[in-house]
């Protein structure tokens, strides 16, 4: 039988606060909805889940702007979202405080050709900015796998790379001006269509930020010129190690490809499974190499990039420079992680960054500890960057086994760490890391962070207990996780 | 000053030479590596003496005098370079020389893409001045190759953020921020980039810079190409633009960048020209951001008494004034871009003359709060080269 | 609600399939209008995962479950392969069944089930309608409510339907093929394409004969259930697809031709609807070898391969994707094969082409607000391709983005692929092939 809704449930601490939050966003601009709110519990990583308070859906900077104001003026704590895509519960909702959503404000503001840049809301996603801009032969560079999907806006939070920022480099770097609602709830213009900007580089700092020195409500962004030839290799070997080596040698050799990615036996078994993608058969490694630029330039590289691949042992190399046939070449890549799901029950992406050279031993390691385990580990990398994302598989109908693929994978971070990497290369922190970040810095790194923080949010109310190790988090003893994560502890938030 | 004399630092009297743009430190002290730096920043904390850094001294005449400089602390010695080449990636010390860090990396085949401004500088001095030359089209500036840096904190403190490899985004980018903070937030000890293969052929493509339709209409030609290219810059009455690739690759692309430019008075050399990206080392200096467009125009309605230098695509344009150009002059110019929306101009370096006529050198920075928010923050004490920066930070 | 059987499970286990990565949400149709989380798929199944664990209906999930057009644009965009389509089936189903609606909405749906899955019916209409567009509205018209709601969509039909005084003649129960036979195939009328477009049915017969098929049209198939089984309206589908299930049997026919992308997509799946029904193991057998037969017209014609003679039709369109065609079945290459086969004919894309155009079957009669918005979204695409012809596959959408667009002032003409292709195979001129003369 039908129920009424719920309008129950609201943290007393914000129930003042929903009737501003109205006048502010518009009857419809804020969900107290126990079910509505439900819908927003989780980012793209569902293993961390928390109700939001209230959910504001804000269409205007303005609107932003008084929100978060009233936020300050309260002390209440706002987490931003953008479509929700993340992948380390940046976008976690808090309980006791206030969702604000930017999906409402994706407008294309402006194509500007003649400056090479397009202006646009946080809500646009990073894929129709390119479409905007095609038209008059540009693109936007920095390409997340879930570009189709993913918002401008989380972009900036997260600095988001992609496969080509091997070449192309990251969100940073494609950034000219932002418009930002700080903490406190002042509008603040950044840069502009210059790139660069005078005095400290807060766009630089800002970008990356993951929500916690304020929420981008304006983005000025670069385009780049479509490039004239684009040419995908596909290249096969026998072992992961002769693909390495392959990478190693592309890479000695002066060439800088768009993107370098790598699938392990795994991952192909998977990719075939699901989209069927025709990679030559009993390869125990392919690797997809992307090289850009102008038609002289390319097909010299593409005749050099397949010399070196067959000097390390490629037995079939494809090249594909239509767009048809390279978005088949692609089709396996880019389907590798939903198509894991295909052969294995559930799953853990991990995202850890080791330098180039060190990925074979890495990947050697990560075998032994599969073969440990007994935990299948698949291997899906931007091998171009050294960016790791090993997929650990298990059943969670199986008892005890999503611990043991949570230690596998936590492993795996300790391996990065180890030969001089990163625990995240483009994830980010957010919650799911946060108590992994002293693996990575020292406390006097971390509080250093932390200055930097409050110089934003002296409250602490822009996405709390994200990026940064809290003991509210992780314990006392940051870095070790025991027993009940503390907002699971407290109601606050479950995990499965 | 007694206070000041840590292990591992050497400790000299400041004379006419160390002075910043006038200027003249307390002290000078040479740490020998980031421990001793540590150390010896701890100890001006609890001396409550002011700080300014100093790398190869080439742009102490750049930015505002300090307002009070008890110590400059010298990075000469922090200077070693850790390159690992097969990763494209270099650690270097601060104060490494930028000359001496492109010979290592050019034995092995790689470059940091950096275009110096200044003849004799250093890693650290590059870095806290924080701006880029005109090849940072292709690669990016200076601020999106640095990946990792170890900084010195006001407080002594010794902290790193980033790390050793390109692709990282675990924490605060905090050394984009220390990119252009003319060591108003902490010192810079060393710095990690990323680096790129040494392209095995360059061309530079000029043209006579004519009419501010005409170089309007060639740039807008050359936007409609897919040539690539690595810089394209204003440099004095030529308009410049940089190929780089192999030599037969580049053939091609050449050719379609003279259909763009126009042949007319074109000319093609096979290496840059010497004095390649540097700036002007006397006279007032200003740096104007605007919308790329705007800048043929801004580059072609200039008086003779100043030069007009600039990175197109970047909306960087560098007004270089003659020395002994009056203040008032200056003034009047800033104001003219100042007052036209999307333009800011700030004064890299001002003559003693112009500083002194109280000319602003920064004009009204956006987001000046919150960069007081973070100079408080890191130096509460505000003994970090006190008054170089902008609103006086 | 204590035991549940087989088909409960499989949803949960469906549900399960979803990781939440919400690639689903830009081809969205609500969520490009909202941009809310609960009316976007991952969303609505995230309300499904409520309802289904928690057992509980609320108010505010039934809305934003009728809220979706059921496009199953989420379908074509979904990595993980996550069957929304069965999701929102089950999901309706309940509704229908638990859920009381206000007596308003009862009523309207109670009017539009009683009439559109009947051709007799909706013929019977044409003429009051014409009546209606003249100005001479009955007093009937004018005492309902409701015929207010519907008046207008039925008039946008009558209005761009040709004239009823020149209906083409009623098809044969069988044409043979011309030349040698290469297949003999069943086809499909349907309600909405019988009673207002019977000139694509008779262009769809005519080019399968004329690519040599022998073509069986029993007079007695009904309604193939897909409206009703799209709605939730589980019972009222399963008697429509048994009645069809048995006539086709007796057709001895060899695939079913379907013209119309709505109805394809839910007869490609009458053993499901049967078995989420709780039909008998022998109904669902039944049904899955006549759905086995099921093609679009242009999926089969580009399986057949051409052999008729194409003659030029020298002409630039727009095609439209159906999301019943695209989305539904995955049709989306042969049509515009089809269509560039046809010599001198341009064919172009729709920006925005995986967007549904907000008619979904009978949603524009439930929703009109959203609909409409959908529609003036799909006419402003349409409009910036510059392109006076659009061809779709779908009798709804052809209705519902020719009116957007004389709302809009910017007159489009739309046509069927079928008739383009059977005005090619029998050499008439362009004004002939869109029936301007």
């Amino acid at each position: 039988m039908a129920t009424s809704a719920h309008q129950t449930n609201i943290p007393a601490a914000l129930t003042a606060l929903v009737p501003r939050l109205r006048e502010i966003c518009g009857e419809d601009g804020v969900l107290t909805d126990l079910s509505r709110r439900r819908v927003y519990e989780s980012d793209g990583l569902t293993y961390h889940r928390a109700t939001p308070g209230v959910v504001a859906l804000p269409t205007t900077t303005a609107q932003v702007a008084a929100v978060v104001s009233l936020c300050a003026e309260h002390g209440v704590p706002y987490v931003p979202r953008g479509a929700g895509t993340g992948l380390s519960a940046g976008a976690l909702p808090h309980a006791d405080g206030v969702l604000l959503v930017t999906s409402r404000m994706r407008r294309v503001v402006e194509i500007d050709p003649e400056n090479e840049c397009a202006v646009v809301e946080p809500g646009v996603t990073n894929l129709d900015i390119t479409r905007a801009a095609a038209p008059h032969g540009y693109y936007y560079a920095p390409d997340p796998s879930s570009q189709q999907v993913c918002s401008v806006g989380g972009n900036v939070a997260e600095n988001s790379g992609g496969a080509h920022c091997l070449k192309y480099g990251f969100t940073s770097g494609h950034v000219r001006g932002l418009e930002i609602v700080t903490p406190s709830g002042e509008v603040v213009e950044l840069g502009g269509k210059a790139t660069g900007a005078h005095g400290y580089d807060l766009i630089g700092a800002f970008i990356g930020s993951e929500g916690t020195l304020g929420v981008a409500t304006r983005v000025t962004v670069s385009l780049t010129r479509s490039p004239q030839k684009t040419v995908t290799l596909l290249s096969a070997f026998t072992s992961m190690d002769a693909g390495g080596e392959a990478v190693g040698a592309i890479i000695a050799a002066g060439v800088l490809p768009s993107a370098i990615e790598m699938m392990d036996a795994l991952a192909i078994e998977a990719a075939e499974a699901a989209v069927a993608c025709g990679y030559p058969a009993g390869a125990a490694a392919v690797l997809v190499v992307e090289l850009d630029g102008p038609t002289s330039e390319v097909d010299a590289q593409v005749e050099r990039v397949t010399e070196l691949c067959a000097a390390s042992g490629s037995f079939e190399t494809r090249t594909a420079s239509g767009a048809v046939e390279r978005a088949l070449i692609w089709k396996g890549r880019k389907s590798a992680f939903a198509a894991v799901g295909r052969i294995s029950p559930a799953y853990i992406v991990q995202d850890g960054v080791v330098p180039r050279t060190a990925l074979g031993e890495v990947l050697g390691r990560i075998a032994a500890l599969s073969a440990e385990s007994g935990i299948r580990v698949a291997n899906v990398f931007h091998a171009g960057d050294g960016n790791l994302h090993p997929l650990v598989l298990f059943d969670d109908a199986e008892p005890g086994a999503g611990e043991r693929a949570e230690e596998v994978s936590g492993a795996i971070l300790d391996l990065c760490v180890e030969h001089g990497g990163s625990i995240t290369g483009e994830h980010g922190v957010g919650v799911d890391k946060a108590c992994k970040m002293p693996r990575m810095y020292s406390d006097d790194d971390l509080t250093t962070f932390d200055l930097f923080r409050r110089a934003f949010d002296p409250a602490g109310i822009a996405n709390p207990d994200k990026l940064l190790p809290t003991p509210r988090l992780c314990g006392e003893r940051p870095g070790v996780r025991t027993g009940v994560h503390p907002l699971v502890e407290s109601g606050q938030a479950e995990q499965f | 000053m007694k206070d000041l004399d840590v292990e591992g630092v050497t400790l000299w009297k400041g004379t006419e030479a160390d002075a910043v743009c006038g200027v003249v430190p307390d002290r000078v002290a040479r740490p020998k590596d980031t421990e001793a730096l540590g150390r010896l920043l701890a100890a001006a904390r609890a001396t409550g003496a002011t700080v300014t850094p100093r790398g190869g001294g080439t742009a102490l005449d750049w930015g505002s005098p300090p307002r009070s400089l008890d110590l400059m602390v010298d990075t000469s010695a922090l200077s070693w370079i850790d390159h690992n080449a097969g990763d494209l990636v270099v650690e270097v010390g601060a104060g490494t020389p930028l000359a001496e860090l492109r010979r290592t990396l050019a034995d092995a085949g790689q470059r940091l893409s950096y275009d110096p401004l200044r003849v004799g500088g250093t890693v650290g001095g590059a870095l806290a001045t924080g701006v880029s030359g005109p090849r940072r089209l292709l690669a990016g500036g200076l601020r999106d190759l640095v990946i990792g840096m170890t900084l010195v904190r006001a407080d002594g403190v010794v902290a790193r953020s980033g790390g050793r490899v390109v692709k990282n985004v675990a924490g605060y980018d905090l050394a984009k921020l220390h990119t252009g903070g003319y060591g108003t937030l902490g010192v810079i000890a060393s710095a990690a980039f990323r680096l790129h293969p040494l392209p095995p052929a360059v061309r530079v493509v000029s043209v006579p810079l004519r009419s501010r339709e005409d170089t309007e209409r060639a740039l807008a030609d050359l936007r409609a190409t897919t040539v690539v290219p690595a810089a394209v810059e204003l440099d004095r009455d030529r308009l410049c633009v940089v190929l780089e690739g192999t030599a037969e690759g580049l053939v091609p692309r050449v050719e379609e960048t003279l259909r763009a430019l126009g042949e007319d008075g074109a000319e093609v050399a096979e290496e840059l020209p010497e004095d390649w990206g540097l700036l002007p080392t006397e006279g007032t200096l200003a740096r104007v951001l605007a919308p790329p467009a705007e800048l043929p125009g801004l580059a072609c309605d200039l008086d003779a008494d100043v030069r007009g230098y600039g990175s197109v695509p970047a909306g960087t344009l560098y007004l270089a004034f003659a020395p002994g150009t009056p203040a008032d002059v200056v003034e009047k110019r800033l104001a003219a871009v100042r007052h036209v929306p999307d333009r800011t101009a700030v004064l890299l370096r001002a003559e003693p003359h112009v500083r002194e006529a109280g000319v602003d050198p920064w004009g009204e920075v956006p987001g000046l709060s919150l960069m007081r928010a973070v100079k408080d923050s890191f130096d509460p004490d505000h003994r970090l080269s006190p008054g170089r920066f902008a609103g006086g930070i | 609600m204590t035991e549940r059987p087989g088909p409960e499970r499989l949803f949960g286990d469906l549900l399960n399939d979803c990781v939440h990565c919400g690639f689903c949400l830009p081809t969205c149709p609500t969520d490009v209008l909202w941009g809310q989380e609960m009316d976007s798929p991952r969303g609505r199944i995230h309300l499904m995962s409520q309802m289904h664990e928690e057992d509980v209906l609320t108010e505010t999930a039934v809305d934003h479950f009728d809220n979706c057009l059921g496009c199953l644009a989420c379908v074509s965009s979904c990595p993980s392969g996550v069957a929304y389509d069965a999701l929102l089936e089950h999901t309706r189903h309940r509704v229908e069944t638990e859920h009381e609606r206000p007596r308003g909405e009862r009523v309207l749906r109670a009017a539009v089930f009683s009439l559109f899955p009947y051709r007799a019916r909706l013929r019977a209409l044409r003429g009051p309608l014409r009546a209606y567009r003249s100005g001479g509205v009955s007093s009937l018209v004018r005492r309902s409510g409701l015929l207010d709601r519907l008046s207008p969509t039925l008039a946008t039909m009558e209005r761009i339907a040709p004239p009823l005084s020149s209906p083409p003649p009623p098809l044969p129960e069988l044409v043979p093929a011309v030349g040698a036979r290469r297949a003999r195939v069943g086809m499909l009328v349907g309600c909405v394409q019988g009673a207002f477009f019977p000139e694509v049915n008779t262009a769809t017969a005519r080019v399968l004969a004329m690519e040599g098929c022998d073509v069986v049209i029993p007079r007695a198939q009904g309604c193939c259930g897909a409206l009703s089984g799209h709605a939730g309206r589980l019972r009222e589908a399963v008697e429509f697809a048994k009645r069809f299930v048995e006539v086709f049997e007796a057709g001895q026919v060899e695939r079913i031709v379907v013209n119309s992308a709505g109805c394809g997509s839910s007869m490609k799946h009458f053993d499901r609807t049967m078995a989420e029904a709780g039909e008998s193991d022998a109904w669902v057998e039944r049904a899955q070898k006549v759905s086995a037969k099921v093609v679009d017209l242009t999926e089969f014609l580009v399986e057949l391969g051409p052999r008729a003679e194409r003659h030029p039709l020298p002409l630039r369109v727009a095609y439209h994707d159906a999301c019943h065609l695209s989305h539904g079945q995955g049709v989306t290459s042969q049509p515009r094969e089809l269509l560039t086969q046809i010599p001198g004919l341009e064919v172009s894309d729709l920006p925005n082409k995986e967007i549904c155009c907000g008619s979904a079957g009978v949603y524009n009669l439930f929703k009109p607000e959203a609909a409409a918005e959908l529609g003036d979204r799909k006419g402003q695409d349409v409009a910036a391709t510059g392109v006076g012809v659009l061809v779709s596959g779908n009798p709804g959408c052809s209705l519902q983005i020719a009116s957007a667009m004389e709302r809009a002032g910017t007159p489009v003409t739309v046509t069927h692929t079928a008739r383009l292709l059977d005005a090619s195979l029998r050499g008439l001129s362009v004004e002939q092939a869109l029936g301007k003369v």
